[in-house]
């Protein structure tokens, strides 16, 4: 009887009005977005305006009139900074801070979709490699463990993601992904299998975990413990950087 | 004393046929509110039920990483606090599942639940073939699968499956699982397998992805402060906590609604039940002043011919009272025919009174009939008998003991409202604002009567007179308004919050919801996806294709909003957020548009819809550009139009941002393929696999089974708010009807008179038609008007629930009133039209 006069809940405020109504959604608005993502981006809170400012790197996607090469990041939510307030705290807003700062002239392209697959990186390749595009970081995978695709399906992804580039001349840079452990030994062990394998070929540079370090550890991670924080994502530039600065160097003498 | 017995046995002897029609309304004012209650009750334990089953537990404290021992020792101390009664946990990972067979190359994604045995609280586990389920089946590495398992492995219940470093049995299959609502949606079939067993596997590590559940068995009371002292604790913890009836998911919400929506049933049926009986017990008073005038001629004492009618009053109200309770029993044993009977959602389920509502109904049957009958009676003893014989209005004067009696009589009526709420607060919020619903009705009912009062002077006869008869002193057309009146009010209302509220579940339970979704299908797959759908055998329907984009709107140009670059629009928080978008040329049809126009056919110039929520909270005008990056391009669009998009309607999906087609024709998008799979499992199951072999990088989620449990609690919300709707329905016009055909008694005299002096019947009739026409359409008014009232103000502050504003129901309301009204009078006089008018003087 309370309830006859007792109000309901979560009214008045805009931000959980919206979440509201989308989890009324029974999957379609949830499932877009990649399926363990949620919507983790509208609960954080806002990053007051004087972190935002100290963090202001050039947006890279907004940058359309640079002459410089091309380095693209073909990646899912893990490049797409899903989570984080703002793509300049994602890695490879990091990874162009690293380039400008060691003196290289490279513009750094984030090509990451939140919840792409292999699948979806290998359609979209040709519209992300425009312009002079020298190197291509293949950072895909992450999904496709997490949905459990077939391995073999993702190697036959990744290896014509890899050749394409390659026909072009285009330099690759392939950062393997691990599955969770919760899918069990044999696949996991299939999955870390397809990047060794593809790595093994001529002229791929390989990092074999973009989150070494980072996986796992809860303080580097967002509540979603997929996601990692702007923290995270600065120890992830680092893994790439590892890896892409001895490619940069030899570009620059080549 | 003996005086007392003697003389109230005679005048009800001397009466009875008379009598008999009080009974009647007596019991049919009581017989409401037992009949409602006790169905509003067991409605109430149903939903209750089946809303916990929903969850298999009262409260459910969810976390994305392991308990630990800081987590622990804080939810001890809560449960202990709060009297919680019993616990289990439950855990849950998507893992992958092979053929225990080495030979077997077979895979599949399934969402592993890891169970103790006291799980589930509420709800049972059902398995195919009817077989009983028990934690024993899980122990000692039992598994229970669902049947798309089989399929996808090739397997049988008794064949040997292995997940993680550990072999499992099949030894049932799922068809419903109580608690399953945590992802809503799931990547493969469901493995439940016993806690025990869990560590073997080897599955949670480092790195692992698993939920963890703690399922709480909590007494009702502590439910709500349970879930709020959890809350406080944990907030930020990546722990979250809900209860059974929290309104965050939509079940929680829609059950919320139904309960809200019975309870209000259940107190307005005693304000409805309590107008009837009050009307008669009125009426009975007005008919007896004679016989007490004639008793105060003859000497007898104010004390006695009190005693003798306050008796008459209770015997009246305590044997009507018990035919009511009586014709209740009838009518809820008459509810499992209505419902199906055996095979109906309500199967199981005892209707029957319970002792409370029957309790409720004699009590209050009782106290409105003697509380109705002393104000009135009082009256009567300062009155001299001659006058009262003469039939004069009696002199006012100030009376303590009657106002004394009043202000008893509110207070005893404030505190039955406290008793049937259940709260003081809510009971006297209800009380006041019944008072002032009634003051603004009696408000209006006297303001309509000055307004048909002109008609006083019609030419016509019978018009002129029924319209005198209505504005003139000593006449009840005040009473008679505010309980019709009130009774109108309520009925409406109740039917109208009823309408709006099924209309809200209806769309929700929606068969034609797609129950699949095909995520990740590539532009060069579209062609070969549909036509596997459209294949026959795929037993595919509804089938859609949706492409499907991410972007970040990197830049605001308009009147109100200047976001230059990134930085700008991160300040504006979620706005910078990646969103999914996608393009079509049409609206679909739970969209609106609320400002500008939407585009038909493709362009390249690009422009682009938003939804009302973007508009709202950022200022986004029609007009303003928008910059997109989309895929690592900058797109300029322009806004063009303003959607509002009914999330509620999950067919359709919902999109923020819908552009115009042309632009992205060239840019690489997946799509999303939401269908209506096959419903038999083994269809279903055979679907999955086939497109999991031809589209391995396709995936298919699956949300029947929720969908399933969804619709199954909503229909018996439904149903439940149906059934009391149409009790309320009924009972409500029987009320009515008894208030009216009650005020027959002061027509007789009136009708014997006219036709001495030369009315013929069909005049009387007609004086008497256009008299409660117009009492009945003002009646109907001002409960139309209340009913509107009454709903904006519910679904504002108790139901929430869209508002509709005046409807058609209104409008009928009203006629169906007027009408009913009119008819029931001129009916209920039948009598005295045939009568002859001599008889009529003589008797009177």
């Amino acid at each position: 009887m309370r309830s006859v006069q007792g109000r309901a809940t979560g009214r008045g405020e805009p931000w959980r009005i919206r979440d509201r109504r989308s989890g009324g959604l029974a999957a379609l608005g949830l499932l877009l977005v990649l399926a363990a993502c949620g919507r983790g981006a509208d609960r954080r809170p806002v990053s007051p305006p004087e972190a935002d400012r100290q963090a202001s790197a050039p947006a890279p996607s907004t940058a359309t009139a640079d002459s410089r090469p091309r380095i693209v990041i073909l990646g899912d939510s893990l490049t797409a900074g899903h989570g984080l307030p703002s793509v300049d705290e994602a890695y490879p807003a990091v990874l162009q801070q690293k380039i400008d700062r060691a003196g290289y002239d490279f513009e750094v392209i984030n090509a990451g979709v939140s919840g792409d697959t292999t699948a979806g990186g290998l359609s979209r390749l040709n519209w992300s490699l425009q312009g002079d595009v020298r190197i291509l970081v293949v950072a895909l995978g992450g999904n496709d463990g997490l949905r459990g695709v077939p391995a073999a399906e993702m190697e036959r992804n990744l290896s014509a993601i890899i050749e394409t580039a390659q026909s072009r001349g285009i330099a690759v840079l392939l950062a393997g992904m691990e599955a969770p452990p919760n899918y069990g030994p044999v696949y996991t062990a299939q999955f870390r299998e397809v990047f060794r394998h593809l790595a093994s070929r001529d002229h791929v540079a390989f990092l074999p975990f973009l989150l070494q370090g980072v996986a796992g550890v809860a303080a580097l991670n967002q509540p979603d413990g997929i996601h990692p924080t702007a923290a995270g994502a600065q120890i992830v530039a680092g893994n790439v950087w590892r890896v892409l600065q001895p490619m940069l160097a030899a570009a620059k003498t080549r | 004393m003996r005086f007392v017995l003697r003389m109230a046995v005679r005048e009800l002897r001397a009466s009875w046929r008379r009598l008999v029609f009080f009974f009647a309304c007596i019991a049919v004012g009581v017989g409401t509110i037992v009949a409602l209650r006790s169905v509003v009750q067991s409605a109430r334990a149903v939903l209750g039920q089946e809303a916990r089953s929903f969850m298999a537990a009262d409260v459910i404290v969810h976390s994305s990483r392991s308990w630990t021992p800081d987590v622990l020792a804080t939810l001890d101390r809560e449960l202990a606090a709060h009297q919680v009664t019993a616990r289990t946990e439950s855990v849950e990972t998507p893992t992958m599942a092979r053929p225990a067979d080495p030979g077997s190359q077979l895979a599949r994604v399934v969402e592993l639940r890891a169970v103790q045995a006291a799980y589930p609280f509420y709800g049972t586990v059902e398995l195919q073939g009817g077989q009983p389920y028990a934690y024993a089946l899980l122990a000692r590495q039992g598994a229970l699968v669902g049947p798309e398992l089989l399929t996808a492995l090739d397997v049988r219940v008794g064949d040997a499956i292995v997940i993680g470093s550990e072999t499992f049995h099949i030894r049932g299959v799922i068809t419903r699982e109580p608690g399953r609502v945590a992802g809503a949606f799931s990547l493969g079939p469901r493995v439940m397998i016993a806690d025990a067993d869990l560590p073997a596997t080897g599955l949670l590590g480092f790195g692992s992805r698993a939920s963890y559940e703690m399922l709480l068995e909590v007494p009702p009371a502590s439910i709500d402060p349970l879930v709020t002292a959890l809350r406080r604790d944990f907030a930020n913890q990546f722990i979250s906590v809900r209860s059974y009836r929290s309104s965050q998911d939509r079940v929680g919400r829609d059950f919320q609604r139904a309960e809200n929506y019975l309870s209000l049933v259940g107190l307005v049926v005693v304000v409805l039940g309590g107008i009837g009986v009050s009307s008669v017990m009125r009426v009975f008073i007005h008919q007896k002043l004679r016989s007490i005038a004639i008793l105060k001629c003859l000497g007898a004492r104010t004390r006695q011919i009190f005693a003798v009618y306050l008796l008459q009053v209770c015997l009246l109200g305590l044997t009507g009272s018990l035919l009511g309770v009586g014709m209740a029993a009838g009518a809820v044993a008459a509810v499992p025919r209505w419902t199906g009977g055996a095979d109906s959602l309500f199967a199981g389920v005892t209707w029957g009174l319970t002792p409370g509502a029957v309790g409720q109904g004699v009590v209050i049957g009782l106290l409105v009939s003697v509380l109705f009958s002393l104000v009135p009676l009082l009256d009567v003893r300062h009155a001299r008998p001659a006058s009262i014989l003469r039939d004069e209005p009696a002199a006012h004067r100030r009376d303590w003991l009657a106002a004394g009696t009043i202000g008893g009589v509110a207070a005893a009526l404030v505190a039955l409202a406290v008793w049937q709420a259940g709260s003081l607060r809510v009971g006297l919020v209800v009380c006041g604002a019944f008072a002032a619903a009634a003051l603004a009705l009696y408000l209006m009912g006297r303001l309509l009567i000055r307004l048909v009062r002109p008609l006083a002077e019609s030419r016509w006869f019978a018009l002129r007179h029924a319209v005198l008869h209505l504005v003139r002193p000593g006449h009840q057309t005040n009473v008679i308004l505010l309980a019709v009146g009130l009774g109108a009010f309520f009925v409406i209302g109740v039917r109208s919050v009823q309408t709006s509220l099924l209309h809200e579940l209806t769309v929700q339970v929606s068969q034609r919801d797609p129950d699949m979704f095909l995520i990740d299908v590539q532009g060069d797959q579209v062609a070969g996806v549909t036509a596997l759908l459209a294949e026959r055998s795929s037993g595919a329907s509804a089938v859609r294709v949706i492409p499907v984009l991410q972007a970040r709107v990197t830049g605001v140009k308009g009147r109100r909003v200047d976001l230059r670059g990134y930085g700008d629009v991160r300040r504006e928080g979620a706005l910078g957020r990646e969103y999914t978008i996608t393009y079509r040329d049409r609206l679909e049809p739970n969209e609106r548009i609320l400002a500008g126009r939407f585009w038909q056919g493709p362009s390249a110039t690009p422009e682009v819809s938003i939804e009302q929520s973007i508009h709202d909270r950022f200022h986004v005008d029609v007009g303003d550009t928008m910059q997109f990056d989309v895929l690592g391009r900058t797109i300029e669009a322009k806004v063009t139009s303003i959607r509002s998009v009914d999330f509620r309607d999950t067919r359709n999906g919902g999109f923020m941002f819908v552009f115009r087609p042309g632009l992205f024709d060239t840019a690489p998008h997946t799509y999303v393929v939401p269908l209506k799979g096959p419903q038999a499992p083994a269809a279903r199951a055979a679907l999955q696999h086939r497109l999991a072999v031809a589209f391995p990088n396709v995936t298919a989620i699956d949300v029947q089974q929720i969908l399933n449990e969804v619709r199954s609690v909503l229909s018996k919300v439904t149903l439940a708010i149906s059934i009391v709707g149409l009790l309320v329905l009924g009972s409500g016009t029987l009320i009515l009807i008894g208030a009216v055909a009650v005020t027959k008694f002061q027509r007789i005299y009136e009708a014997a008179i006219l036709k001495t002096l030369g009315a013929s019947t069909r005049t009387v009739a007609a004086i008497l038609v256009l008299e409660y026409g117009v009492l009945g359409t003002i009646a109907g008014a001002v409960g139309a008007l209340g009913a509107v009232g009454l709903t904006w103000g519910l679904s504002r502050w108790a139901i929430d629930i869209p508002w509709q504003g005046p409807t058609l129901l209104h409008l009928a309301g009203l006629l169906l009133t007027a009408t009913l009204v009119a008819v029931i009078g001129v009916l209920a006089s039948a009598d005295v039209l045939r009568r002859k008018p001599l008889a009529t003087l003589r008797a009177e």
